[in-house]
């Protein structure tokens, strides 16, 4: 048995025992056990150096609020920092590492900071790293090598740099009532909603279910407080509108009662089961919400108030209680309220001596005295603790005459031996999820302690949370909020009979001694009392100025134990009371959230992405790949060998020479239906729509109201009412939703339906000068000839017993025709025209390819259609219609819009030879040194396999009027710089001749 | 004529996977119907559209929101106010509804080719869905035969509840290897098959 | 936040996309009213308060609804759709639970 297990006690299953290593030396513990109770059960006092000044730490808590003992789990090659012991469940094989030391824990180079401890005071960062350097380091290389290894010096676990395999799920939930916390209030509130029908959830951020009941030694009808918790949580497992969350810590309250937390779903497994995540990041939508989230204890501000061995009084309780482990054997208890009592006399039972009860108050009451009595503990009312002593482990404490109400000590300090000090400062409600629903915390002078805000959302409070400290409070509290949450009518119900200790809930107000000596308010952020007073000397007087400047409260625990310490000291300086000084509002989350939990399957394989029914044809010919938004397409089919530049003008030339196929699937298609389809196309575009013909497809401009241009396509007119739009791949989207805005909000009178149809039909573009002999070739059931299929029209056949829909138009400017079948048979109809093909030696081409083309015809694309072009910006003025109006129609006429200095699209030809880089500027003047006064940017570029030259697409001011002048491209962060000519974007055939045949 | 590809293939691996030892939860399938078939009523003719859809397939359409109903080889049901996705075992549906849908009633738009129906089955389906949807998947909140329409990121599905322990999803073509892998992996922690 | 969409039920924001200010008057097509044109396009009021909105539905039902949505508290006191006409085949039963 280790050191200070206790034979008997607590719920740890000391059959089992469990093998794990801290800091690379092997320890044992047992089922039920916590990395910090299995480390106290062995002895360790020492978890952790401080963040600034590197003190020895141990455990302050034994839950989530630990500022302390901070660990860094690895799991193989991933490290996992800045998880408190406390919520570290032990498996076999566990490996854990403190943090923040240098070379070792137990001797730390940093240590000695704690001597310079002046010069780490509040404000230290803002001073050293952001005001103005003065004096005669200024300057110099100094300051920066000392600044590394300040930095180096403070902090926090490392996050290491290896991939996380670990998997992490979200999981949407939805509930009539959650409760929050299952300690007496929440379990009673979870079964009373329960029996009322409800669809109830149960989260509590423990594995095990029960809270304080677990280890406060009372009892709830004639039953041990932690069976009574056993039977009813029997009872909520059988009920299946019931679902119960252990190790689930709910950390956001946001709008709409929708809730956020984290299940931390295996990390207390050596292994987890196949395909079970590691953390589960549950979005719970709650009817109500019952927030049972208990207290917490807080610290007293004293001398030495850090060192391992000071403890909070019912954590010490806890580990006795729950974990049958001692956390000394000589225990001295510091509190200014009553509940510390119940503290001592289970430590006594549990086998350790109470040295004594140093109580604030001059006279704690008769009840309280009986207890120290019972303890067998030295009673010292009107005394206060003044120094501790011992290195990595309390080894003494000095005691001095304290006034409470003067704050003055007095007499002469009495040493203390012993190996624990349990420390009660008072109790905090947890009301963190309240603060972060809205609202602001109320003060309760009584209590001394923050109460629940007014309720700004539908939650319900319930137990410790209220204030309501004692056991039948919480029971009665957690029936009457059950019945709350489910609307039910509040009855008086039989009161449990309940067996507990006396228990004053009113602490004294006293939040500090002061002494001389560093007395922690903060200890994760190693703010002292004196920080807090330095601040409010250099005149911060907010509460969220004190918290920024000394960084109270801002650390991984949130300051869950420190800020109403902090506060109070604020206040007293500041000679104001707390009320007035106020405090910060509580953000989420309420605990660390792990990063992987809420990026979840959106991340890496599981991104999704969308494929083109041809898609495994392209990947098994060899293309290579290239996402483009959501989707994949081939960029090029490289042979081996080639790169990319060969295989695009490779594939480029050949399309021009014989032809070349291209997947063109992605093209945003939407279905255009209904009477008032014709009406509403010639509404939306620039161009007339209405006068197309059946059986014929027309280019088509359209604006955003603002009257620059939005969007270009072809639209195929199939039937009288019935148009196939296609888009740009990239704004498909954006044009599906401008439509149905417009139809739904602008128009709602016109009968027309925009349906997506991308994924409907799988496209193949066919180009080239054989290609109409390649279709001829395959295509049953209509002729291709010119006749039948003049440019822009449509005609419907089969291949290879498929059916097609082929429209003769064309984006590489030679003959084209874009092949449409469905999408299940694409791949079947992508294969037969490329059998047809290979006589004629029709190449597959990728989007390199298909831009380069596209570039030496001065087709616009996204590049150019950016959102701050006009339709007379891209030489597309003969598309505006002057016999009708169209969205964007009357703003596109704006002064700004037609000025003469506006970019222009136009060509560029670089005459020293090289490529060309998009984003380059033009400039008129040759200062190669100091690029000025650009006239314009390149917007796509390429080298033109048809020029033999490199090419580029550009907006440049006044754009037409400098066709066949010359200019220099500059791209300094390329070093480009080189002279260009400027043309027409029409760089290729500007007749048109090879399209038309 | 050629069958059709199915999107998933690659990623379609008949048999037991993931967490399986203790038994299946789920059963994962591709139910490939024929007619995939989109219906739009103008305002004021959502009635006639709903007796021209019980016409054709002789499914009766509850009133409200999201209402549906299915034979096992047929099923319809809302999406959208007035809209609604009607399915067959059997091709031809969209030319049958033409026929009787005229233009003053709606629209009929084939997506045949277009969705990629998936099927989820077995105690765990409402808590792998859940894992993708935000949506209340419980039965008093989503009753047999009913639709829904809802997103998971970027997948647009609309999920009909075809029994109580059962779904069919209909993703576009072009997400649905995509969604099915991420079905797939959501389902390994219960075990499930693919049939 | 949570908007209750008429056909739907209520879903989270994000499966909604924000479709501009609900007070906007689109003027006649044909009309050469800068003024009119200007203050659609560009003017909006940018309350503190009950705010008048357009939402569209789009990861759902791809409806588009008339959210009054109070801008400093996100509380959402009115949903409908924008073209009110939709029969009963549109709308929520009332006892369908949300």
């Amino acid at each position: 048995m280790s050191p200070r297990r206790t034979d008997t006690g607590g719920h740890v299953d000391r059959l089992k025992t469990i093998r794990f290593t801290f800091d690379g030396v092997a320890y044992t513990g047992h089922g039920g056990d916590t990395l910090a109770s299995a480390l106290l059960a062995n002895g360790v006092t020492l978890f952790g150096r401080s963040f600034k000044y590197h003190r020895p730490r141990g455990l302050l808590s034994a839950g989530v609020e630990e500022p302390n003992a901070l660990v860094t789990v690895l799991k193989g090659e991933v490290r996992e920092p800045n998880i408190p012991a406390t919520m570290v469940e032990i498996h076999d094989g566990l490996i854990a590492v403190s943090q923040n030391r240098f070379p070792s824990l137990t001797w730390d180079i940093h240590a000695v900071n704690q001597l310079g401890g002046k010069l780490l005071s509040a404000g230290f960062y803002y001073k050293t790293f952001m005001g103005p350097v003065v004096g005669p380091l200024k300057g110099t290389r100094f300051w920066m090598f000392c600044e590394h290894f300040i930095r180096r010096a403070a902090g926090l676990g490392s996050a290491g740099s290896a991939k996380d395999p670990a998997r992490y799920e979200r999981m949407n939930a939805f509930c009539d009532v959650l409760v929050v916390g299952s300690g007496p209030a929440g379990l009673m509130a979870a079964k009373t909603a329960a029996d009322q029908g409800a669809r109830v959830i149960l989260a509590d951020l423990e594995p095990r279910f029960g809270g304080s009941a677990n280890w406060s030694g009372e009892t709830i009808d004639d039953a041990s407080a932690a069976d009574w918790v056993r039977r009813t949580v029997a009872q909520l497992e059988a009920r299946d509108n019931v679902r119960l969350l252990p190790r689930t810590t709910v950390w956001g309250y946001y709008d709409n009662n929708t809730l956020a937390a984290l299940e931390r779903v295996s990390d207390h497994k050596a292994q987890p089961a196949k395909g079970e995540p590691r953390h589960r990041y549950w979005a719970i939508r709650a009817g109500s919400v019952v927030l049972a989230t208990g207290a917490f204890e807080r610290p007293l501000v004293f001398p030495g108030n850090d060192r391992p061995g000071v403890m909070l009084a019912h954590a010490a309780e806890r580990y006795a209680n729950e974990f049958g482990v001692l956390p000394g054997q000589r225990v001295v208890v510091f509190t200014n309220n009553d509940s510390a009592y119940r503290s001592a006399l289970a430590l006594k039972q549990a086998g350790a001596a109470i040295v004594a009860i140093v109580d604030v108050r001059p006279q704690p009451s008769a009840e309280m005295s009986a207890l120290a009595g019972e303890a067998e503990a030295e009673l010292l009312s009107g005394h206060a603790v003044v120094a501790t002593e011992g290195g990595k482990a309390l080894s003494g404490l000095k005691v001095q005459r304290f006034d409470m109400v003067a704050g003055a000590l007095s007499g002469d300090a009495r040493s203390v031996h012993a190996d624990c000090l349990l420390m009660s400062g008072g109790w905090s409600p947890t009301i963190h999820l309240a603060s972060q629903a809205g609202a602001k915390a109320e003060w309760n002078e009584a209590l001394q302690a923050f109460l629940p805000p007014k309720r700004t959302q539908k939650w319900v409070g319930a137990g410790a949370f209220n204030g309501h400290f004692m056991t039948l409070e919480a029971i009665l509290d957690g029936r009457n909020a059950g019945l709350t949450a489910v609307g039910a009518t509040v009855a008086p119900m039989a009161y449990p009979h309940i067996e507990s200790l006396p228990c004053d809930p009113r602490p004294a107000p006293v939040f500090e001694i002061k002494a001389k000596g560093k007395s922690f308010v903060d200890f994760q952020h190693d703010v002292t009392a004196e920080d807090v007073r330095l601040a409010h000397r250099e005149g911060f007087v907010s509460v969220e100025h004190l918290k920024r400047y000394t960084t109270l409260g801002m650390a991984t625990d949130q300051g869950k134990s420190s800020n109403v310490p902090g506060l109070a000291i604020m206040a007293e300086a500041l000679g104001k009371p707390i009320p007035e000084v106020g405090t910060t509002r509580f953000r989420p989350p309420f605990a660390p959230v792990s990063i992987g939990s809420l990026a979840a399957e959106r991340f890496g394989d599981l991104k999704p992405e969308r494929l083109t029914p041809m898609h495994d044809w392209h990947v098994d010919n060899g293309a290579t790949m290239y996402s483009a938004g959501l989707w994949y397409r081939p960029m090029i089919y490289g042979l081996s060998g080639e790169t990319v530049e060969q295989a695009y003008v490779r594939e480029a030339k050949a399309t021009r020479e014989n032809a070349g196929i291209v997947d063109v699937s992605t093209l945003g298609k939407i279905a255009v239906q209904g009477p008032d389809a014709a009406a509403f196309l010639d509404r939306v575009y620039t161009n007339m729509f209405s006068t197309l013909a059946v059986g014929k497809a027309r280019y088509g401009l359209m604006l955003r109201e603002d009257g620059f241009a939005f969007d270009d396509g072809t639209t195929w007119r199939l039937g009288d009412q019935d148009f196939l739009m296609t888009t740009t791949t990239a704004n498909a989207g954006k044009v599906m939703q401008h439509l149905e805005y417009f139809l739904d909000v602008i128009w709602p009178e016109l009968k027309a339906h925009v349906t997506s149809v991308t994924d409907e039909w799988a496209g193949a573009a066919i180009g080239g000068p054989k290609a109409r002999q390649i279709l001829a070739a395959c295509v049953t059931g209509t002729d291709v000839d010119n006749a039948t299929l003049p440019f822009m029209g449509i005609v419907h056949g089969e291949i290879s017993g498929v059916p097609v829909m082929i429209c003769r138009l064309s984006f590489s400017g030679e003959m084209a025709f874009e092949v449409y079948s469905g999408a299940g048979h694409g791949t079947h109809v992508w294969e037969a025209l490329v059998e047809a093909g290979r006589p004629f030696g029709l190449v597959t081409y990728g989007l390199e390819a298909l831009g380069t083309m596209r570039i030496e015809k001065g087709h616009v694309t996204g590049a150019e259609i950016d959102g701050r072009t006009t339709a007379r910006d891209l030489h597309l003025d003969w598309m505006l219609s002057k016999k009708k109006p169209f969205i964007g129609s009357a703003m596109m006429d704006r002064e700004g819009l037609v000025a003469s200095e506006r970019l222009e699209l136009v060509g560029l030809i670089a005459l020293d030879n090289r490529p060309l880089n998009g984003g380059a500027h033009i400039v008129e003047e040759v200062d190669e040194a100091n690029p000025h006064g650009s006239i314009g940017h390149i917007t796509a570029c390429c080298y033109s396999p048809a020029l033999g030259k490199h090419i580029a697409l550009a907006l440049v001011k006044g754009g037409k009027a400098r066709h066949g002048t010359r200019a220099h491209v500059s791209d300094p962060l390329r070093n480009r710089f080189g002279p260009v000519e400027i043309v027409s974007n029409h760089f290729y055939d500007p007749e048109g001749t090879r399209m038309h045949g | 004529m050629a069958e059709r590809q199915s999107p998933l293939e690659p990623e379609f691996h008949v048999g037991s996977h993931g967490n399986f030892e203790h038994g299946v939860e789920i059963l994962l399938t591709e139910t490939r119907p024929g007619s995939i078939v989109q219906l739009a009523a103008w305002p004021g003719e959502e009635k006639t559209l709903m007796a021209a859809i019980r016409a054709v397939t002789g499914l009766a359409l509850p009133d409200g929101a999201g209402g549906g109903s299915s034979d096992g080889v047929k099923s319809v049901f809302g999406f959208a106010p007035g809209k609604f996705t009607v399915t067959d075992e059997a091709e031809g549906l969209a030319s049958a509804f033409a026929k009787v849908v005229a233009p003053a009633m709606g629209t009929v738009t084939d997506l045949s080719h277009g969705r990629t129906a998936i099927r989820i089955a077995g105690p765990k389906a409402e808590w792998v869905l859940s894992k993708f949807f935000a949506i209340d998947f419980a039965l008093p909140a989503f009753p047999v035969g009913a639709g829904r329409s809802t997103t998971h990121h970027d997948v647009f599905a609309q999920i009909q509840r075809t029994g109580t322990d059962q779904f069919d999803i209909y993703v576009f073509r072009s997400f649905a290897r995509s969604f099915w892998k991420a079905l797939c992996h959501a389902s390994e922690e219960v075990g499930y098959e693919v049939q | 936040m949570l908007i209750t969409c008429p056909y739907c039920g209520p879903r989270d924001v994000i499966e909604f996309t924000y479709q501009g200010d609900g007070n906007r008057e689109r003027p006649d097509p044909a009309s050469q009213n800068f003024e009119a044109w200007n203050a659609y396009v560009y003017d909006r009021l940018n309350p503190a308060g009950d705010h008048n909105e357009i939402w569209q539905h789009s990861g759902g039902c791809r409806v588009h609804l008339r959210v009054v949505r109070n801008t400093l508290t996100h509380e959402i006191s009115n949903v409908a759709f924008v073209r009110g006409d939709h029969s009963s085949a549109a709308r929520r039963k009332a006892e369908d639970k949300p």
